[in-house]
């Protein structure tokens, strides 16, 4: 059967700064059949989106492409602009992550839809409309019919996902390609629309490239795997070979950095991916490999195959598993003495309740997670716990009640409660440097002379103190985290509210942080209340697990005891998404 | 949607609530009073307290603020004493006047905004966007009397083609529109090329910025070509600032007016607060910053009941 596409020695180089430009994807060679789906894995910096925009030749202006991109028998890196007009969304689907941007805020779902439609095939407004509710139908939209002329804000994360989709395979394209279409859903939700994609391509016998840096996501679905690492493939072969043993170091770190249900420890991997500036000439993951030999240095390694698997390392590991043993969860029925209780906490929108009536209380040196979907109300939760905003209910730290604290008595309880947010670069301001960052709460203490300690706290955290000077849009996002959890500890806290302190962030920086948070914890004596929707993260790292379902705690138990005896479906469901 | 007008209806009569009040206030802090300017500086303690009486100002204030009010709800602005008539009758007719010139005058500022700001936005950093920058720098800092005053020079005293002032031709009894066409020519280009520059500036921004977001590259990915990108999903985004903006800049448009007005000895309200202000005729001047500041409020409304319409984000609930 001949490819549905395939991709030959493709180079790309984008624009850097005012002079020149630099390489940021080399030597990439790929071929999806039919009915197949091929799953481009790699972390950000990796060249996995520059890759799927060529195809599609979407690449920001002045980028320059060398190489051979043949769909059915066309080189799409020869086509004009006006032939690619007639590729794209008639032969090519695609499909983008973030869709609140990707989708138009102001038109209504059936007419951009109907217009992916029109355009390659004329027809009335009326017929776009009629094949946009088949779309809607199609992808799953309860009563289609109905919310046709509704706007995307209109809809629900997974829901807007499909919608998306529908727009891509409104001319039924030959390959469809999505780009990240699961990353900030929910595990459930990403799992439905991995559900829904696998069934289109089986219906439709449609080739999918699907680009990602979540590995758990795509085990399930995957016929072949494509991992790239800084602009080069380093391993490419079947994903049931890849899943049971991978052939390359850093496929095999990538996939011990994935939390799973059961894990002790995670696999990191030292050190930063490196610029595309500044690529090393031979192996580009030596310098962060464990199984690094002095000839891996001086040139890039020659692929090698085994079995169906191809891999780019002069030494592909054997059939040993290296994976990380599952062994116990943290060991259970530790006792904490009582730091943190809330009780009967009620928070209250204008229109609606986001939390009523939750109880729990949190011991010295704890771990709670709180696991939930989005609009559970698990960060109005944390928020009330710091106090940030309007609450019914009581919050205790020490046995002593928020509300009737008052003056320097309360702004020293708050300085106890601090806080990691989401996403570290918009919770930092732009225009402050690290060393400020960090000094802030260091300076509401009366400290005067904040530079040793800076230098401290950012080694406590794993960074270089030569980062104090760096702004926060030069760091990476890991480097971001690290020092939020700086500023945090800065304070001198007793509690850390970690409000998905990784979701932001590959598989990989992901795995070092929560590593680093564990050892903080340890080292400082530290709670944390860990708010996330990623059940696997929040086993990893908490003793006791709250389910918050619609503002309300449906379970509250031991790690182990309820991933061994899920109390409510609920629970049951959030588990069965992070199983492997 | 018509949530959302009842809403901003609702703060818009807060808006003009405060503008009465703090109109009647602020009448009251003059010196010197009604009295004085209708009787002149020389007149006597006596016939100023007579006057004072007449005119109901030996009132306590708050009495006074309450038929200030009465009077409003009636329609009744007060009395021009220097041209011995009612306000309010004086009024209209330069109300239509401003009216008739501002709508056009708005109205083409807008097209044009769209056209310069979509080059702009399309082009930006290329010569043909600094090229439109240069001549938006231009006239955002020319003072209004100096371009109108250029205008005049060029168009009616060398080349003879426009009337350089008025509203009709001296002697005729029943003017013609043409004539009264020609004598708005040169004031609408005026305030168009002041307006024009800030609008078109902030539009082609914002077209810029739409161009760069995500679902411009999902209708590519769909095979969409640029114009109907350009046309059919980024217009649109881009508009909902620029409709903003415009309800802002109505009072920036009129204080424009009223030099503009007053250069070209056009009868508006700007041509009758300038005659106003110099003779000291307060009571029209009062009605005046009244009515502008209602069409302020007028302006603003309209602009966000646009804006809802333009997004259906703004009127979610």
């Amino acid at each position: 059967m001949s490819p549905v596409l395939e991709i030959r020695n493709l180079n790309v180089a984008l624009p850097r700064g005012g002079a020149g430009k630099v390489s940021v994807l080399d030597h990439f060679s790929l071929t999806v059949a039919p009915g197949e789906m091929l799953c481009l894995v790699g972390e950000s910096g990796s060249g996995k989106t520059i890759a799927a925009l060529s195809i599609m030749r979407l690449l920001p202006p002045g980028a320059e492409l060398t190489g051979e991109i043949r769909l059915g028998g066309q080189d799409l890196a020869q086509a004009s602009e006006a032939e690619m007009r007639r590729v794209r969304g008639k032969r090519i689907g695609m499909v983008f992550q973030n869709t609140l941007a990707a989708l138009n805020p102001t038109q209504t779902v059936a007419a951009q839809v109907g217009e992916a439609w029109r355009v390659h095939e004329g027809g009335s407004a009326r017929a776009a409309r009629a094949r946009a509710l088949e779309l809607l139908g199609e992808v799953g939209i309860p009563t289609p019919a109905a919310r046709l002329d509704d706007y995307p804000h209109q809809f629900s994360g997974g829901q807007r996902q499909r919608v998306m989709i529908a727009l891509a395979l409104a001319c039924s394209p030959q390959l469809l390609i999505a780009d990240e279409p699961t990353t900030g859903l929910d595990p459930l939700v990403a799992t439905q629309i991995m559900a829904l994609i696998a069934r289109l391509r089986r219906e439709r016998n449609m080739a999918v490239l699907f680009v990602t840096h979540d590995l758990s996501v795509v085990r399930d679905h995957a016929d072949a795997i494509h991992v790239l690492y800084a602009g080069r493939s380093v391993e490419w072969g079947p994903a049931k070979n890849f899943f049971i043993q991978p052939r390359h170091p850093y496929s095999e770190a990538l996939l011990g950095a994935v939390p799973r249900l059961g894990t002790a420890r995670l696999q990191t991997i030292p050190g930063a991916l490196p610029e595309p500036e500044t690529r090393p000439p031979g192996c580009r993951f030596a310098p962060r490999c464990g199984y690094v030999q002095p000839n891996c240095w001086p040139d890039y390694p020659p692929s090698s195959c085994a079995g169906d698997t191809e891999t780019a390392c002069l030494y592909p590991l054997g059939t040993t598993t290296h994976q990380a043993e599952a062994s116990a969860a943290p060991p259970s029925g530790r006792s904490f003495p009582l730091q943190l209780e809330a009780r009967s906490l009620t928070v209250r929108y204008s229109n609606r309740l986001a939390l009523s009536d939750v109880s729990f209380s949190l011991g010295r040196g704890e771990c709670l997670g709180i696991v939930g979907a989005s609009g559970s109300g698990k960060s109005s939760l944390g928020r009330a716990i710091l106090q940030m905003q309007p609450y019914g209910g009581q919050v205790m730290l020490n046995g002593q009640d928020f509300s009737v604290l008052r003056g320097a008595a309360k702004r020293d309880a708050r300085r106890r409660l601090q806080v990691v947010f989401q996403d570290p670069r918009e919770s930092m301001n732009p225009r402050m440097r690290v060393s400020e960052v960090i000094a802030e709460p260091l300076a509401l203490q009366g400290e005067n002379d904040t530079t040793a300690r800076v230098a401290e706290l950012l080694t406590s955290v794993g960074l270089s103190p030569d980062m104090a000077t760096r702004l926060p849009a030069t760091l990476s996002g890991g480097q971001a985290q690290r020092v939020a959890i700086a500023r945090a500890l800065a304070a001198n806290p007793e509690l850390i509210v970690l409000d998905e302190p990784t979701s932001a962030l590959d598989v990989s920086t992901q795995a070092m942080l929560l590593n680093l948070l564990k050892d903080l914890a340890a080292q400082h004596g530290l709670s944390y209340l860990l708010i996330s929707h990623d059940f696997a993260v929040v086993s990893y790292m908490a003793d006791r697990i709250a389910v918050l379902k619609e503002g309300q705690i449906v379970e509250l138990a031991e790690t182990a005891k309820l991933i061994a005896n899920p109390g409510d479906d609920y629970t049951a469901s959030l588990i069965g998404a992070a199983r492997p | 949607m018509m949530g959302m007008v009842l809403r901003r209806a609702a703060s818009s009569c807060l808006s003009v609530f405060i503008l009465v009040t703090l109109v009647f206030f602020m009448a009251h802090l003059t010196p010197g009073g009604p009295a004085y300017s209708i009787l002149g500086q020389k007149a006597t303690l006596a016939s100023v307290a007579q006057v004072n009486a007449r005119l109901g100002l030996d009132q306590p204030l708050l009495k006074q603020y309450g038929i200030w009010w009465w009077h409003l709800a009636q329609g009744q602005l007060g009395y021009s004493y220097l041209l011995n008539r009612p306000v309010s009758a004086l009024l209209w007719g330069y109300e239509r006047n401003t009216l008739i010139f501002y709508s056009i005058a708005i109205f083409l500022s807008t097209v044009l905004a769209i056209l310069l700001g979509l080059i702009q936005g399309v082009y930006f950093n290329r010569w043909q966007a600094k090229l439109i920058g240069a001549f938006q720098l231009g006239f955002y800092a020319a003072p209004p009397f100096f371009v109108a005053a250029m205008l005049v020079l060029w168009f009616s005293v060398q080349a003879g083609w426009l009337p350089a002032s008025g509203i009709t031709n001296l002697r005729a009894e029943h003017p013609s529109l043409g004539a009264y066409a020609a004598h708005l020519v040169l004031p609408v280009i005026t305030v168009t090329l002041l307006t024009v520059s800030p609008l078109s500036r902030y539009f082609g921004e914002a077209v810029h910025e739409e161009l760069g977001k995500d679902y411009v590259r999902t209708a590519q990915a769909k095979g969409v070509g640029f114009t109907r990108i350009l046309l059919a999903h980024v217009l649109r985004n881009a508009l909902r600032p620029l409709v903003t903006m415009l309800g802002l800049s109505f009072p920036y448009i009129f204080t424009g007016g009223v030099i503009v007005e007053s250069v070209f000895n056009y009868p508006g309200l700007g041509w009758l607060m300038w005659r106003s202000a110099l003779s000291q005729d307060y009571p029209v001047l009062i009605a005046i910053v009244l009515v502008i500041g209602l069409l302020t409020v007028i302006g603003n409304l309209l602009a966000d009941i646009v804006n809802g319409l333009l997004d259906p984000r703004a009127s979610y609930e």
